[in-house]
């Protein structure tokens, strides 16, 4: 999977839960997920779990505290990708 | 993922937690009876269970929880129930108690939140469904000379009941406690002749419960409460009413 398409399956993962819709309109890699977006932070846990069942990988704790942008999430999928 | 609900039981090789194993399985769950050193009565038990296993892990150990929860992926990709009974105590006055004393015995409070948070991350809210059953005890209410870690760990679970329900606001996962109060046991069976003969004077039903009257509050939680989230029952005879 491409770069671009990684960028856009996270963004079809994290549209149910962005609450700032002109945010999502023009998501960027540069996008801040709880500033920006808005994602509720108790919701998280679910877009984490969103991104393991549709990539088939196991995301750590550790590595979800470092995660802040759309570009975070795309490197660490990538990062975790067989 | 197998089609037929899981129940994980801890400290499921005697007592409360074998009975509970037990009304689980009657209720249609298939079970996992976990176990730390009972390991034939546990393994013995699971082979009266129709498709049950034993698993052990000390839940004091962070690792052997990974493991466990890793071994439940593999063998059942599932968990629909956790009742988190393990339990671990060691009597004594303050003034006496050692600190590894005081630490074996919170281990247990930080084991059964590691566990707890590893099913509801890697099952309860992925299938979007779950009952967590937290076994406490009445002492964690009322307090008990000689027990203080152990009545400090029974509070910490009730709240741990209360605030993990109102975490998962909006889940359908239920959360409950159930603090038994004197049941029949190896635990309560230890006591002193004249210790036990002062309690049964405090309880209005004058009898110590058994493993089987509050595993049916627990197989109940389990399987057909709906509205009951982040409550402690109390099942004690009387001896005290929350």
């Amino acid at each position: 999977m491409s770069k671009e398409e990684l960028f856009a399956k996270v963004v079809e993962i994290l549209t149910p839960y962005a609450k700032n819709r002109a945010a999502l309109a023009a998501v960027t890699p540069e996008t801040h997920i709880l500033d920006e977006l808005e994602v509720n932070s108790a919701r998280l846990v679910d877009v984490v779990l969103a991104f393991e069942d549709q990539f088939d990988i196991e995301i750590a704790d550790e590595d979800v505290d470092a995660v802040e942008t759309v570009a975070d999430c795309v490197a660490l999928i990538q990062q975790k990708l067989p | 993922m197998s089609d037929r609900k899981l129940a994980l039981v801890t400290g499921a090789g005697k007592g409360i937690g074998a009975a509970c194993a037990r009304a689980l399985a009657d209720a249609g769950f298939r079970v996992a009876v976990h176990y730390r050193s009972s390991a034939g009565a546990a393994e013995e038990l699971a082979a009266k269970l129709p498709d049950a296993f034993a698993l052990r892990a000390d839940l004091a150990v962070p690792a052997e929880i990974d493991a466990l929860v890793a071994e439940l992926k593999e063998r059942a990709g599932r968990v629909d129930v956790l009742v988190n009974n393990a339990g671990f105590n060691v009597n004594g006055l303050t003034a006496a108690m050692k600190l590894e004393q005081y630490d074996a015995v919170a281990a247990m409070a930080r084991g059964t939140w590691y566990l707890t948070k590893l099913v509801l991350r890697r099952f309860m809210l992925r299938q979007e469904a779950g009952r967590i059953v937290n076994i406490t005890s009445v002492v964690g209410s009322t307090g008990n000379p000689g027990q203080v870690p152990y009545t400090m760990v029974k509070a910490a679970l009730d709240a741990f009941t209360k605030s993990l329900a109102q975490e998962l606001a909006g889940r359908p996962i239920l959360v409950n406690s159930v603090a038994p109060g004197f049941i029949d046991t190896d635990m309560t069976e230890e006591l002193p002749e004249a210790v036990r003969e002062a309690l049964l004077a405090r309880i209005p039903l004058r009898r110590m419960g058994t493993p089987e009257e509050v595993a049916e509050v627990v197989a109940w939680l389990a399987s057909s409460a709906r509205y009951v989230h982040g409550s402690v029952i109390h099942v004690n005879g009387g001896l005290y009413g929350g």
